[in-house]
């Protein structure tokens, strides 16, 4: 087939964005993901969202101009909390990304580059019994153990998160250490980790940005989950906990947590989603451009 | 400065008896193999895919292990070197490959690619690994811009020249050059044919080319040295080789590698090879299943005879690994 | 004059840009007769492999723009199919043997299967009559254990073999017209001459129409009777191959031929090359693709496209031809 040699745009990157303007779908999902990505970053540096736990008007008030979604329980404005609930989500998707994404590269880098040896066989193991621990069960264990530390959460989704990161790469450098730029490199001599660093890994890098999409995903998702179960965040609030909170205050007819907070969670994530999508076309190595 | 040697006796680069297998095999991959380069020389080494080039040329460059045989290097042993030594002579041998695509590191500039190796070896200072870059680029016939783009936005023939830049950028004294011109177009590969042949004539850079084939070796080799399933059938200066091949398999490449290939004839018995490793190592010569000038003494495996060509010194040496050339043998006739 | 068997006319294939439109393929028209075999020869880029996959129909719908005026297979213009009627002429009319036979057969199918397949697919028939046919078919390409190799998956075979198999798959139904494209690449040369021993088999004995092409002018010589030369999506010299290795008429043609290495008795001189590079799709030249490299190019060349100047059936698209 056809491959066309001649680029428009002259690095990696510039690509990338060619490819990904044309996906309106990508493109949607990238506009979603940065509006809330703003909005978090106004959180912390205190613009938006800092009222969220003022007590600012009656229990249960319905949605107004005062208050757009209403008062929960405690006459809290949801709206505040929706956006403070943002900022937690990116903090907790951040965190959790880049220390897992990061663990599993190395992880998964070393088993790779010295695979079917003993140091594979260990990291491997160790993958494997993570891999089989039931992950919510791991989190109360974590946070019973951290006796309520409030990186409990974050620490419990690392540890479980990176496995899938380095079982990916594990393949990938395993596929790139066939390759003859890796046998050049063998020629003269590079020392092993040297070669994996400059240039195995930076070849893994289109993988690990959709991976980090998928597990940004999974951590917000996580954090949901283990709110409502009461071992998420403890200072702050989150989608989760407002999540929690409107499970008993639907019955009594009061929407305003779950609108804001379900439908927040929604739209950020079907954006990542997207985006996570339209990346993986986008950075795909073997499409011709056609 | 070296002409296309036929005079220079300096034996640059001499393997002697290499053998190595690959762990599930029992077939050795390279068996017994020997044979020597002179310094400033072409060396053509030819045979089927599978016959165990790549793996010689892999195993000089110490990237496979070894089960047993030398790899002298202006007489020294690369197989026993120590660290320090094996990163001085990896300076001096360098190797390029046949996919440049795949050769060349796809997100390191050509820039960073061709520093790389000065770099790693500590060979002068910024100064002189910027001049010597841009006098390579020169050499191969590449502008300055190449640098700072990326391997895919180049054709192949280019990639191709960049990495034999990259090959030369250590001043090499050999260049083992593995099917490197294979999967290039015809006009391209004359290309690059012209350049080995300008980097030996104006530089003395001696080559391992390795090729299945004839024809493109008959361009640019000065001596030629046949290869089937792991054995050195016959080396041979380029000339006499192509006049009067001695190997009963040499003749057969050179009839399948003529202008025409003849199309097989009904009566015809080579049998299509299926490559499946057999049981442990047979006695017999390796060819013997398809040669057509078998003779029942080829159940054993031959010697390597030297053939002497008494009225014409000049030329390099010329030995063979079948029963035909036993002269012992043929006096006893 | 009878209908040859596989006749393209005015075939283009462009990608748009925007305004821009780049042509990988710029009207070309050729013609094939019944159990004849012509090559079509040119490096890699120059559009060979499009235009085998414009005439089967299995380019991409989306991005990839195809115009012709016909291209018909014995008289019947398929060029406008629907993609359930394509459906039924692919195997059956019109086949193509691929160039990686590694990465065109299925690894999870025994080749007796896959050969099966095509062929009840198309034809039908009981179970017995078609493996029947699958093994004769096999048998015809020059297995001497057709069932043994009918059980064996693709990685079990060599690279020869599996070319052989492909062969037998892409005949089975006894199509008018088989695409060879580059049939011949990474096999060694006697496996090579195996394979083209059975491109000539089909000639002969079906009366098969085969387009062989290739960048490899040595086996279209061996195999074809003749040849059509191809640069940056236009095809620059048609004649029979006896006329194009004598005296090649087209400045690149010749080129080209000098190109090929060749063993003599005593090494070459010189190595012969064309100067310059093929230019990238993008960047086209005006005029005629080949001037900035051609050492007879005058200023009309790289202002108006050569039309093709006929002399005895051979077609040469030059102003200056030698």
């Amino acid at each position: 087939m056809t491959q066309e040699k001649v680029r428009e745009a002259e690095t990696g990157l510039g690509r990338t964005w060619e490819r990904l303007k044309s996906d309106h779908y990508g493109v949607g999902g990238l506009f979603v993901v940065v509006c809330f990505a703003l909005i978090a970053i106004c959180v912390w540096i205190g613009l938006l969202g800092q009222g969220w736990s003022e007590v600012s008007g009656n229990r249960w008030e319905s949605a107004s101009s005062e208050h757009w979604f209403g008062t929960n329980l405690l006459g809290q404005d949801i709206l505040q909390r929706t956006l403070f609930g943002t900022a937690t989500a990116f903090e907790v998707g951040l965190i959790v990304t880049v220390c897992s994404t990061i663990l599993g590269t190395l992880m998964g880098a070393l088993a790779g580059w010295y695979s079917h040896s003993w140091l594979d066989e260990i990291v491997l193991w160790i993958k494997g019994v993570l891999d089989s621990i039931p992950f919510y069960l791991f989190a109360a264990a974590v946070a019973f153990a951290l006796q309520g530390n409030p990186w409990a959460m974050h620490l419990a989704m690392i540890i479980s998160f990176w496995t899938t990161t380095a079982r990916i790469i594990r393949g990938e450098v395993m596929r790139l250490k066939q390759r003859e730029f890796i046998e050049a490199a063998r020629a003269i001599g590079l020392p092993g980790f040297i070669t994996v660093f400059r240039h195995v890994l930076p070849n893994t890098f289109h993988i690990l940005l959709v991976q980090g999409s998928i597990v940004f995903v999974a951590a917000i998702n996580t954090e949901v989950i283990l709110s409502f179960l009461g071992l998420g965040i403890k200072d702050g609030v989150s989608w989760g906990l407002m999540l929690a909170e409107s499970s008993q205050e639907v019955l009594a007819g009061h929407f305003g947590n779950f609108v804001a907070a379900g439908s927040s969670l929604f739209i950020l994530l079907m954006g990542f989603n997207l985006l996570a999508d339209a990346l993986q076309d986008a950075l795909d190595t073997r499409r011709a451009i056609i | 400065m070296n002409t296309s040697g036929q005079q220079n006796n300096t034996s640059l680069l001499e393997v002697r008896g290499l053998s190595l297998s690959f762990h599930k095999q029992t077939q050795a991959a390279v068996d017994r193999v020997s044979f020597n380069i002179r310094a400033g020389n072409i060396l053509g080494l030819v045979g089927a895919s599978g016959a165990g080039k790549s793996s010689i040329a892999r195993a000089i460059m110490r990237l496979v292990k070894v089960d047993s045989g030398a790899v002298l290097f202006n007489g020294e042993d690369i197989l026993r070197m120590n660290s320090q030594q094996l990163m001085a002579t990896r300076q001096r041998i360098q190797l390029v490959f046949q996919d440049p695509s795949a050769s060349l590191s796809p997100r390191r500039t050509v820039e960073q690619t061709l520093l790389e190796p000065m770099k790693h070896f500590v060979i002068g200072d910024t100064r002189f690994q910027q001049e010597k870059i841009r006098e390579t680029l020169h050499t191969v016939g590449l502008d300055h811009d190449v640098l700072q783009r990326y391997p895919h936005q180049f054709s192949s023939g280019q990639q191709q020249r960049i990495a034999i830049a990259r090959a030369l950028v250590t001043s090499p004294d050999l260049l083992i050059a593995d099917e490197a011109v294979s999967s290039l177009d015809v006009s391209i590969q004359a290309q690059i044919l012209q350049l080995i042949q300008t980097l030996q004539k104006e530089h003395g850079i001696a080559f391992l080319f390795i090729s299945h084939d004839l024809a493109v070796i008959r361009q640019i080799g000065d001596d030629i040295a046949v290869m089937f399933r792991g054995q050195l059938l016959e080396q041979s200066p380029a000339d006499l080789f192509f006049s009067q091949p001695a190997h009963p398999y040499s003749k057969t490449l050179l009839s399948f590698a003529g202008d025409v290939p003849p199309l097989r004839s009904p009566g015809d018995t080579w049998q299509l090879d299926r490559g499946s490793s057999k049981a442990g190592r047979s006695s017999n010569c390796v060819f013997s299943r398809h040669c057509p000038e078998k003779t029942p003494i080829c159940e054993q495996e031959p010697a390597i005879y030297k053939i002497d060509h008494k009225n014409q010194p000049a030329l390099g040496l010329h030995c063979v690994k079948c029963h035909l050339y036993d002269e012992a043998r043929t006096h006893d006739n | 004059m009878s209908t040859p068997a596989l006749k393209v006319s005015q075939l283009s294939i462009w990608f748009e840009s925007g305004t821009d439109r780049k042509y990988a393929v710029d009207d070309i028209s050729f013609s094939i007769d019944a159990g004849e075999a012509t090559g079509l020869v040119g490096e890699s880029g120059c559009g060979k492999t499009m235009t085998a996959l414009a005439i089967l129909g299995l380019l991409p719908a989306s991005g990839v723009h195809v115009k012709s005026s016909g291209i018909e297979i014995n008289g019947k213009d398929i060029s406008s199919l629907s993609a359930a009627q394509r459906r039924e002429i692919l195997g059956r009319d019109i086949a193509m043997i691929f160039q990686q036979p590694g990465t065109a057969l299925d690894p999870v199918f025994t080749l007796g299967q896959q050969i099966s397949a095509v062929y009840r697919r198309h034809c039908g028939g009981s179970k017995e009559q078609i493996r029947q046919t699958m093994l004769g078919s096999l048998e015809a390409v020059g297995f001497s254990e057709p069932q043994e190799i009918a059980a064996a998956y693709p990685h079990q075979l060599s690279g020869g073999m599996r070319q052989l198999a492909m062969i037998a798959m892409a005949t089975v139904c006894k199509p008018a017209v088989i695409i060879a494209d580059e049939p011949t690449t990474s096999l060694d040369s006697s496996t090579r001459a195996l394979i083209l021993q059975q491109l000539e088999r089909l000639q002969t004995l079906h009366q098969t129409a085969i387009l062989l092409i290739s960048h490899d002018l040595t086996i279209v010589r061996q195999s074809c009777s003749k040849v059509m030369v191809m640069y940056c999506g236009r095809l620059l010299e048609k004649t029979d191959c006896h006329s194009l290795f004598s005296h090649a008429r087209h400045p690149y043609s010749a080129g080209l031929l000098s190109c090929i290495p060749r063993i003599s008795d005593t090494r070459p001189s010189a190595i012969n090359s064309i100067p310059g590079q093929v230019p990238a799709m993008a960047d086209l030249p005006p005029g005629c693709h080949f001037a900035p490299r051609c050492p007879r190019a005058e200023p009309v060349c790289r202002q108006s496209i050569p039309p093709f100047d006929s002399e005895n059936g051979q077609y040469v698209a030059c102003f200056k031809p030698l």
